[in-house]
This record gives C-alpha cells, sequence and structure tokens, in this order.
C-alpha cells in the first residue's frame, strides 16, 4: 500500500510498513513548517554538525575505516527530509534531501528523529528500537551495525559538540538552547495529554471488546471436549 | 549481611566501559578488535591502547578487567591468540577468559600469575570437566553453560574446587554453546572459530507489505507480523515451517532475566553473576549494570530485589529464567 506523504507536496511517497508511523510531536508540527524549506537551506547546518563530529570523536571514523566508504540513508519520518551520510575518507559529508532519489546508499536507517538522535548520542539502545519496530534498517546490515557501534562508543553529545564550535558564543547560545528545549519539553508533554485524550474513546471500546473477546473464549474452552468444567 | 554476588558486566566499546563501571560492575569483561573473542562485530570491541586506557578506569574505581580469548585458535595460526594472551597480561587484564585447551596451556606456561577464567564457549558442565580444567591449567573460575536448574549448580558448587560464575540476563543460546555449528552451515562463519554468529555481513531485513522478513545469506529465518516484537536472525530463533505448521523449532526469541532468582543463587554457592550483551550499546549497559546492582546489593541485605522493569531491552520483548527452573527434560 502506498500513501501519500502527510506533508504534501507530492514529490515523496511512502509506503507505510517501511515506515514506522511517525509519533505525534513538536518534530512531526514542525515538519509542516519545514515542507516549505529547500534541504539545501540546510546544508550549512549539516556541514557545522559534521565538522564537529569530526574534530570531536575522530575514533568514530577510525572505527569505521575497515569498511571501505558506506554512504548512509538516514530518514527522521517525522521530518519531509532525509538525510544523506557519505562516509568518504578524505571529506565524509551529512547533507538533506527531499527524498531517496538518485543516492545509492550502502544501507538505510529509518525512524523518529528524537530516536534517531538518542542513538546517536547512545541515550538509546539499538537492538531494543529494532526489537520494537521503532527503528527500521535496510540494505547491508554489517554497515549499520559498524555505524551503531562506533557513535555509541563515541559519547556524542550533539548540543555540546556543536556549540564547542561557537568560541564565545558557546554560552549565549547555550543559554537559547537551555530556554528551546525546555520549551520543546513543554510541548511535547501538552500534545502526550492531546494524543491521550483523542484516543482515549478508541481505547475504551477496545478494551472492552477485548474482554468481551476473552470471556466468549473461555465459555468456548470450558465447553470444548476435555476443556474443564465447572 | 552475606557476601554479595560478584557483578560481571559486558563492555563492546570503552564508553560502555565506563558506563558499567559507573553504574556498579564489580568487573568488566571485553575482547580485542579481532576474531580472538566470541563477540567480533564490526565496529566493536577494543585496541590495546584502549584496553591500557579501559583497564586504568576500571582500577581506580575498584573494579576488573577480564579479557575475553575464547574463540579456538585456527590450525596453523596460533600468533594472534598468543599475542593476545600476552597483551592481556602486559596491559592490566585481572583475568582472561579461555575456551581452548592450547590456549589454556599456553597460558598457564608463560603467564603463571595471569588469572585464568573458563569461558562459556568451553562447556564445561560436570564435575569430572571442571576438576581437569582446574588441575592441568589451574583454572580459577568457570562459567558456566546455561543447561543446569539451580538444583544442579548447588550439587556441583559442593564438589568442584574453583569459583563459579553464571549469566543472569541477556541472550540465550540452545545450550551447546562452544559446539554450535548452525551459523556456520549457511554463512561459514561461527562463533567458535570466527567470533561471530550469524555475522551482520550475511544478514538482510526486508519489509515485505506489514511484514519485517529477517534473512541469512538466502534463508529466511523469521517473518515478523505488523506490530509483532522482533528478534536475532540467529538459525537457533527461526520460524520454520514443518509438516504445515510454522513454528520456533530450537528455541523462542527470549533473553534470559534471573534478577529474581539471586538469593537462591547465592544459597546455591554462586560466586558471581553475568550480564550477556558486549554487541549491545551504552545505554543497555547503564540500564542492566544499574538494575543488577541494585538487586545484588539487596540480596546480600536479605531484602527483595527493587521492582524493574528490563522487557524493554530484552530479545523478542519476552524474558525467560531458562534451564534455571527447567520445566522439561
Amino acid at each position: 500500500m502506498v500513501s501519500a506523504w502527510p506533508f504534501g507536496g507530492g514529490e515523496r511517497k511512502i509506503t507505510g510498513s517501511k515506515h514506522p508511523a511517525p509519533p505525534l510531536s513538536p518534530i512531526l508540527l514542525a515538519g509542516f513548517g519545514l515542507r516549505l524549506v529547500p534541504p539545501a537551506v540546510l546544508r550549512p547546518a549539516l556541514g557545522v554538525a559534521m565538522a564537529a563530529m569530526k574534530r570531536r570523536h575522530p575514533g568514530v571514523f577510525a572505527r569505521l575505516a575497515e569498511l571501505g566508504e558506506p554512504s548512509y540513508l538516514i530518514d527522521p519520518v517525522d521530518l519531509p527530509f532525509v538525510l544523506l551520510l557519505r562516509l568518504e575518507r578524505e571529506a565524509p559529508t551529512l547533507t538533506a534531501a527531499s527524498g531517496p532519489e538518485g543516492f545509492e546508499a550502502t544501507a538505510t536507517i529509518r525512524g523518529p528523529l528524537l530516536v534517531l538522535i538518542g542513538l546517536l548520542e547512545g541515550r538509546l539502545d539499538g537492538d531494543a528500537l529494532f526489537f520494537s519496530r521503532d527503528l527500521v534498517i535496510e540494505g547491508n546490515t554489517e554497515a549499520v551495525v559498524a555505524l551503531r557501534n562506533a557513535v555509541d562508543g563515541a559519547e556524542v553529545d550533539l548540543l555540546s559538540d556543536v556549540l564547542s564550535l561557537l568560541g564565545p558564543f558557546a554560552g549565549p547560545a547555550r543559554l537559547a538552547a537551555g530556554g528551546a528545549i525546555a520549551l520543546f519539553s513543554r510541548a511535547a508533554e501538552d500534545l502526550e495529554t492531546l494524543r491521550t485524550a483523542i484516543i482515549a474513546p478508541a481505547m475504551r471500546r477496545a478494551d472492552a471488546g477485548i474482554r468481551q473477546l476473552d470471556k466468549e473464549l473461555g465459555a468456548l474452552k470450558r465447553q470444548a471436549p476435555g476443556g474443564r468444567r465447572r | 549481611m552475606t557476601a554479595p554476588l560478584e557483578l560481571v558486566c559486558p563492555a563492546g566499546t570503552p564508553a560502555a566501559l565506563r558506563a558499567a563501571v559507573d553504574a556498579g560492575a564489580d568487573s568488566v569483561y571485553l575482547g580485542f578488535r579481532d576474531a580472538t573473542n566470541a563477540r567480533n562485530f564490526p565496529g566493536l570491541n577494543f585496541s590495546r591502547g584502549e584496553l591500557k586506557q579501559g583497564a586504568a578506569y576500571a582500577h581506580d574505581h575498584g573494579a576488573e578487567i577480564f579479557v575475553a580469548i575464547n574463540t579456538y585458535p585456527e590450525a596453523g595460526n596460533l600468533d594472534p591468540w598468543h599475542r593476545a594472551v600476552d597483551d592481556a597480561a602486559a596491559l592490566g587484564a585481572d583475568a582472561i577468559l579461555l575456551a581452548d585447551i592450547g590456549l589454556a596451556d599456553y597460558a598457564a606456561r608463560n603467564h603463571p600469575d595471569l588469572r585464568r577464567h573458563l569461558s562459556v564457549q568451553a562447556s564445561a558442565s560436570n564435575v569430572e570437566a571442571i576438576r581437569f580444567y582446574h588441575r592441568e591449567f589451574a583454572i580459577k573460575r568457570v562459567v558456566l553453560p546455561r543447561v543446569l536448574t539451580i538444583g544442579e549448580i548447588a550439587a556441583l558448587n559442593a564438589q568442584v574446587p574453583v569459583e563459579t560464575e553464571i549469566f543472569v540476563f541477556g541472550g540465550l543460546c540452545v545450550m551447546a554453546e562452544g559446539r554450535c555449528a548452525l551459523s556456520s552451515y549457511i554463512t561459514g562463519v561461527s562463533p567458535n572459530k570466527d567470533g561471530a554468529c550469524s555475522p551482520a555481513s550475511h544478514v538482510r531485513y526486508e519489509e515485505r507489505g506489514d511484514e519485517l522478513v529477517s534473512k541469512l545469506g538466502d534463508h529466511t529465518i523469521n517473518v515478523f507480523a505488523s506490530g509483532e516484537a522482533a528478534g536475532y536472525p540467529t538459525l537457533c530463533k527461526g520460524r520454520f515451517v514443518t509438516r504445515g505448521r510454522v513454528s520456533y523449532l530450537f528455541e523462542d526469541p527470549a533473553s534470559l532475566n534471573a534478577i529474581g532468582m539471586l538469593p537462591e543463587l547465592m544459597a546455591a554457592g554462586v560466586t558471581a553473576i553475568k550480564i550477556e550483551g558486549r554487541q549491545r550499546g551504552k545505554a543497555y549497559v547503564s540500564m542492566v549494570v544499574g538494575a543488577f546492582r541494585r538487586a545484588v546489593d539487596a540480596a546480600a541485605k536479605g531484602e527483595a530485589a527493587p521492582p524493574v522493569d528490563l522487557g524493554a531491552v530484552t530479545e523478542g520483548q519476552r524474558q525467560t529464567t531458562g534451564a534455571y527452573r527447567k520445566a522439561w527434560q
């Protein structure tokens, strides 16, 4: 089944099964605004992030050296663009595009943005996310495992890493970032409350249905030959 | 208060080592970045320099380092395994974990003061086998295969002259550790010789409609329905069609969790408990080691373990006490 990318635009189609459903979060809502922004606008920010990684965590690239020069399609399912990570030995790059077209990736990694950042920073366990199906991987599994192990071992702190490049502006930028994070957390809590309220009637109906089915199943088991009878 | 169980924890990277020590590990086990250890995965494990730094960090915090050199050396190519033993001794390891008899002999002759533990890969599960390793190679501790009941462990402990260590959390093998060749039938690579079971280089995942298909080589290992928790793509945890019925032939995808059995393990004479998962990230290490630290300390005081839910980090999101409470013959 093919469904339209929820942000519209038509340039990107997703297969429901290949994309974990994006959670209702401020990221998802921000994506509505970002769909109007050409991915090229993100180039400077991604360049800064990559420079910080190279400067602060050279061990990541050393651990990946034996794989050759893999490339990854990183797909935050709650944003209207994908990230293209090319680990070329001399000059690894991170860029954004509106879709995967024309990019031959060694492997693809899909998940909500906060899950992907949690993985990058080692705050979330990749295997657990895979077991729960919150993370989807395709292509060369060895390249994915190597990348996961390399970044997990690097003790990445995205905010600190980027701020480290700002020199004297790092202090004010950290204050601003702290405010933004607090706002984000509040918005995330509000959205979770909203989500719970919206699905509550459906959950109540589902629970009642399950209880009724359990009751009927118990009755059938008791009536079956050899079944327990009271 | 009785002596607490020693908590032995996994580390696949220096960051995971620090996470384990910070979360309360008594000792951390790890391997070199090659086929000399049974978790030879891409991007994982320690360089010589990282081991030296990691050992210093652990020792500064009162923890010990065990180096797993627990694969079976390749005929005619003993050098990497001998070098691993020599380097572990030189770089500050407190013990080495061995499986191969020849390597145990090499370590005993060349590094008599370096403590030797018998890896689970040696599959020593009876009194005679353990006495042999102790007599011939002065093995001080045996990591028991995950095949014994608590009663059998207690009976064994009463008769062997060494400490025993048992797994209490993490992935489970099909009770043929050190002798399992399932992975090599399909991939040519096995945990025993190469340090990798179902190596990632041979694994593929495919999304098919709403289903997730896991493949090892050209063989479908499992098909997970929409929303069903997934497991590792190992043959032993495969779901196959036999006589028209789909089932897990060998073993369901589930993780061992014996956190509720620590008082029984203490009563059975176990010295150390081990958490599996050198291939897991530092988030897993922090969470699981922290939970077991609290449970071990509570058990030593005779108190109940604090409630904790580790279900999210278990394979297939399912848990079992495995053979410790064996309900089959």
